[in-house]
């Protein structure tokens, strides 16, 4: 922690806790240590000493041992010349001058009852409201239990301005948060510019003018404080918790304006115990490694115009939009809406141009969240029919954003456009299409929607993995090709890092129990080279989603000691399969179809099979609706091994799995393959081919039998031997 | 060799919820097998019986339901009196039908008066329960929640529409969330998690499954009750290891069957008795499906299901 911040703080604290001990020897003298003292009508005592220390204050001379332990707290004044680490008295100072200020503010009420009003809103020309009573925190507090006010600006000082300061006051309320404000700064208070600009302060505005001095800070930190024994059912003296409380729940922050003092400082490392950060205007030193608080410490000299975003975006605040703002209706219920040649207003892609979508990460600086901006004509620019290039390039920016969830985000597009009522999308990356209605541009729905309601929609499902989204489309034709170009470039890239893993490499693996629901015993556990049976989920796809809702069906399986490497059998894997099953099964291997193979829950794309005469096995998709040489068809196979079964010589899996080096490797490889419907192998052709060529035998696609050859084993066996097929010299399939 | 029974490793346990007010605190949970199989664990508490009151005279009550309460139906206070008095209701459920804005639409601060006023009334522990209108109940059931602080009412039902609000209201006025989701083990351990996630404690948590009558999909409620417990004791599932409440009287007794005269339809039997038998027979399905707490109407059936438990659990 800078030097100059940490000496300024102890310095401030000292200070501080010599004029509390000096108020309590005075007050001792007058009233007696038997007075009572405290805030009025609460049940926390002076909330920040109760809380954090366990002492109740309730007479006078009980203020005694809290100034002991102040003074226990303060560490010596930082030398000159000697540097050590500071972080730990810094806080500790922040901590005593707390706890001082608190004695400060109480003596206040014994001294001058009257000082505040102990009301919600200012009341016979008194602005200054003092510490909140137990009604209003209960009231207050639910708000910020149910994220209708996600936090609150602690405000020192004022700015220099009535403008400004009207200016801060609106953008902290258009976030929700609550303005707390006290000290001044050249004798002006942030509070009084308000009033006099003509803004109404008081609790019912979230204005809230606790006090002139910089000692009633401590009302804001009592607030806190009080919250996480009220609501976080934090007990007194358990201080761990109700500063994680805080960090974690009360996203606030500490904004001085002005000259920031030595008291302002130790007032500063005070809030940082609480993980609440410090966004200043001036220029003091900033404390930007993270630690205590989410993010940075201090963040200063900062544009009064970006202040609140700088202030948001420090402390961690995520943004919420409640309702996607476009002039159609929007819900997933228009997700399956088809726009047909007749109703077609305007045409993106689909073969006719080209329309491409990329979701890519940006640097914090580099992205305005909610920007949307159109290169190119839009819906009004063109008349009935018209057909344009398109590029929807959606750029991410947030402190646990990753290159992995791109492609995640990427894949939402098609969803989020599709619930627009008018909107059609098909495809994705650069064979999207996308189709506007007659009626949705009669509506008022422009191109740029699409980027209102991408922001919206990705805000509201996946907020927890980024902070900030702009998206930019363009429809021009030299500005698409251009975007293209890029984006092609990242869907290699991303497909050869998914490729290049391995399941030796990697360690963790990830299930998923979606089917429970249905299928209550079945776990698919996903590795890099055993992608879902569903055919929806590869490990990237499980890993976001663990990331994006850590309690949800995708949990993190530590595949733990190898049992079995050519059959894909692991300790963790079978440790994880017993509990999630229920018990109902102990272990399965990943990699065979003969030795108790993975189960499925139904929804798997294919279905493979042994096929005893040929020495192999055949798979066959659910697309395929006829018979299949092991003498079942595809719903037959599905009725009898669905459900969560492990059933020897039958394995569901997706179709990319088929072309996965690990397929069916335990017993031999994809070179036990002898038949599948033919459809199924003209569209995995291409890695089929590769695949084949890797394990040496190219011409493997065309020795594999498909329906036109037959359709019982007796049928397609000539054709194997003729073709030279190598199952059937392989070892037998069953021992 | 002997012949041993095969048992199940049963790996966890429903939590034990308190409910009502301190000085007549009373326990529901801590289970440690599946319902009743008292040869592979413990069932320490037996299911509690809630009877229901309603806060406004019902009109749509076939002449069975309404005789027992003939003389207090304009008075839920003196209703939830007579039921735990006369018929030993071990909680009394205050059904808020007259709030629904699909009916009377009555005010919130009425459902309030009536709250009160049977809270006062009783010792036995208090259910909640509006009427399924998402935004209605937010409404009534918040300022219940302010207005009764300290009684630890049971407010239901808590959706994930409403549970910011009603779990942020029940955690600063001390009260117990009734979770409700619609028949799904999936939805219901997600309520229970946003609500964990919110900073609601465990001990301030009942699961509503959502439930049906026999003869209307009891057979589905049942399955997901039944899921419900597998994860909660044999999957280690901590976010569903919560006691079920089932409130089931209000969807027997609306079933045609339960209301049709005998001129009508003369082969469904004496219409004093069928309500009764199907409401009773509903009850003791659920019972065996896992539930800790029965919302249930008539005396009569609520008789023959207590007979039934306690001889399951002398047993």
């Amino acid at each position: 922690m800078s030097k100059i911040i940490c000496s300024a703080a102890i310095r401030g604290a000292h200070k501080i806790v010599e004029t509390a001990e000096a108020k309590y020897q005075e007050a001792l003298e007058k009233w007696g240590p038997d007075q009572d003292i405290g805030f009025p009508n609460t049940a926390y005592y002076l909330p920040i000493i109760y809380g954090i220390s366990g002492i109740a204050v309730k007479k006078l001379g009980d203020v005694e041992q809290v100034l002991e332990r102040c003074r226990s707290l303060l560490p010596d004044m930082v030398s000159e010349d000697v540097w050590l680490p500071y972080l730990a008295p810094a806080l500790e100072a922040g901590m005593a001058t707390l706890f001082a200020e608190e004695i400060i503010e109480a003596i206040r009420y014994l001294e001058t009852p009257d000082f505040y009003t102990k009301t919600e809103d200012p009341s016979n020309g008194n602005l200054w409201l003092g510490a909140a009573d137990d009604v209003i925190l209960r009231k207050r507090g639910v708000e910020f239990v149910d994220g209708t006010a996600p936090g609150f600006a602690a405000i020192l000082g004022a700015p220099p301005t009535e403008e400004i300061a009207v200016q801060l006051a609106r953008e902290l309320q258009e976030k929700n948060l609550y303005v707390f404000m006290c000290a001044d700064h050249e004798g002006r208070t942030m509070s009084e510019m308000l009033v006099e600009a003509g803004i109404q302060v008081g609790w019912g505005t979230r204005l809230v003018s606790f006090g002139p001095e910089y000692t009633a800070t401590i009302f804001a930190m009592g607030f806190a404080t009080r919250a996480a024994m009220s609501f976080g059912g934090v007990k007194p003296g358990d201080f761990r918790g109700i500063l994680f409380y805080n960090k974690d729940r009360i996203f606030a922050f500490a904004m001085p304006l002005g000259t920031v003092t030595d008291e302002w400082y130790a007032n500063a490392a005070g809030a940082i115990n609480w993980g609440f950060p410090t966004i200043a205007d001036t220029p003091i030193p900033e404390v930007l490694p993270t630690g205590i608080c989410t993010y940075e410490h201090v963040v200063s000299n900062v544009p009064y115009d970006e202040l609140v975003a700088r202030a948001i975006e420090v402390r961690g605040l995520k943004v919420t939009v409640a309702k996607v703002p476009i002039p159609v209706s929007y819900g997933p219920a228009f997700e399956g809406e088809r726009v047909r040649k007749d109703d077609l207003y305007l045409e993106c892609g689909g073969g006719k141009t080209q329309a491409v979508e990329w979701a890519t990460t940006r640097g914090m600086d580099e992205v305005e969240d909610g920007k949307i901006e159109l290169f190119g004509p839009d819906v009004d620019d063109v008349g009935e029919g018209a057909k344009l290039p398109l590029a929807i390039v959606a750029e991410f920016a947030g402190r646990k954003m990753q290159e992995d969830f791109e492609p995640i985000l990427e894949r939402q597009i098609h969803h989020f456009v599709n619930y627009a009522q008018g909107l059609m999308h098909i495809g994705q990356r650069d064979i999207a299409w996308i189709r506007m209605a007659k009626a949705a541009a009669g509506k008022g729905l422009k191109l740029k929607h699409i980027g209102d309601i991408l922001h919206a929609k990705f805000h509201q499902d996946f907020g927890a993995i980024f902070d900030k989204v702009q998206v930019k489309i363009y429809t021009e034709e030299d500005k698409v090709r251009e975007m293209l170009e890029k984006a092609r470039g990242v869907y290699r890239h991303r497909d050869a890092r998914i490729e290049g893993m391995t399941d030796e490499t990697t360690e963790t693996f990830y299930s998923c129990t979606l089917c429970q629901s249905f299928a209550p015993n079945h776990v698919c556990i996903i590795s890099p080279e055993r992608t879902g049976l569903c055919g929806a989920y590869n490990w990237m796809d499980c890993k976001a989603s663990y990331e994006i809702n850590p309690t949800g069906p995708n949990q993190p399986v530590e595949k733990g000691d190898t049992i079995d490497p050519k059959l894909g059998q692991w300790k963790g894997c079978n440790d994880f399969l017993y509990k999630a099953s229920r018990q109902a099964l102990d272990h399965y291997n990943f990699y065979s179809i003969v030795h108790d193979p993975m189960t499925t829950c139904g929804c798997c794309e294919c279905i493979a099979a042994i096929l005893p005469i040929c020495n192999g096995v055949m798979t066959v998709d659910r697309d395929c609706r006829g018979m299949t040489p092991c003498g079942m068809k595809f719903t037959t196979l599905a009725g009898t091994i669905g459900g969560g079964a492990s059933v020897p010589g039958f394995l569901g899996h997706s179709k990319y799995n088929i072309t996965q080096k690990k397929w069916l490797l335990g017993d031999g490889g994809i070179k036990r393959l002898v038949w599948m419907p033919k459809h199924l192998k003209e569209e995995i052709a291409d890695r089929l081919k590769k695949q084949a060529e890797e394990i040496g035998i190219p011409d493997l696609p065309d020795m594999i039998a498909d329906e036109t050859i037959g359709t019982s084993e007796e049928e397609i066996l000539p054709f194997l031997e003729e073709k030279g097929h190598p199952a059937l010299s392989m070892d037998p399939l069953l021992e | 060799m002997a012949f041993e029974i095969p048992k199940i490793s049963y790996n966890g346990a429903i939590k034990e919820i308190p409910l009502g007010k301190e000085a007549s605190r009373m326990i529901v949970g801590g289970e440690t097998c599946y319902p009743f199989y008292l040869f592979e664990g413990d069932m320490p508490r037996p299911p509690k019986i809630a009877m229901e009151v309603y806060d406004a005279p019902p009109d749509d009550w076939p002449q069975a339901a309404l005789e027992p309460f003939a003389d207090v139906l304009q008075d839920p206070a003196a209703w939830a009196q007579k039921c735990v008095a006369s018929y030993g209701a071990e909680m009394i459920a205050l059904q808020l039908a007259s709030t629904d804005p699909n009916t009377q639409d009555t005010p919130a601060e009425q459902a309030v008066e009536v709250t009160k006023k049977v809270a006062a009334a009783i010792e036995v522990p208090l259910i909640v329960w509006g009427s399924a209108n998402l935004e209605k109940d937010t409404q009534v059931l918040k300022m219940i929640a302010e207005e009764c602080a300290g009684e630890n009412l049971i407010l239901g039902p808590v959706e994930e529409g409403s549970y910011k609000a009603l779990g942020a209201a029940s955690l600063a006025y001390q009260h117990t969330i009734g979770a409700s989701t619609p028949i799904d083990v999936n939805l219901a351990k997600q309520l229970n998690i946003l609500l964990g996630n919110l900073g609601v404690p465990d001990e301030r948590i009942l699961v509503d499954p959502t439930v049906g009558s026999l003869g209307y999909g009891l057979e589905y409620c049942y399955s997901v009750m039944e899921r419900d417990r597998m994860a909660a004791l044999t999957q280690e599932d901590e976010r569903l290891q919560f006691p079920i409440v089932c409130n089931l009287a209000k969807e027997v007794w609306k079933i045609k069957e339960s209301k049709i005269s005998e001129e009508e339809a003369p082969l469904l039997g004496d219409p004093s008795k069928r309500g009764v038998l199907l409401e009773a027979m509903t009850a003791l399905l659920l019972l065996l499906a896992g539930a800790d707490i029965l919302i249930m109407r008539h005396p009569d059936a609520v008789q023959l299901i207590r007979g039934f438990v306690n001889e399951l659990i002398a047993n």
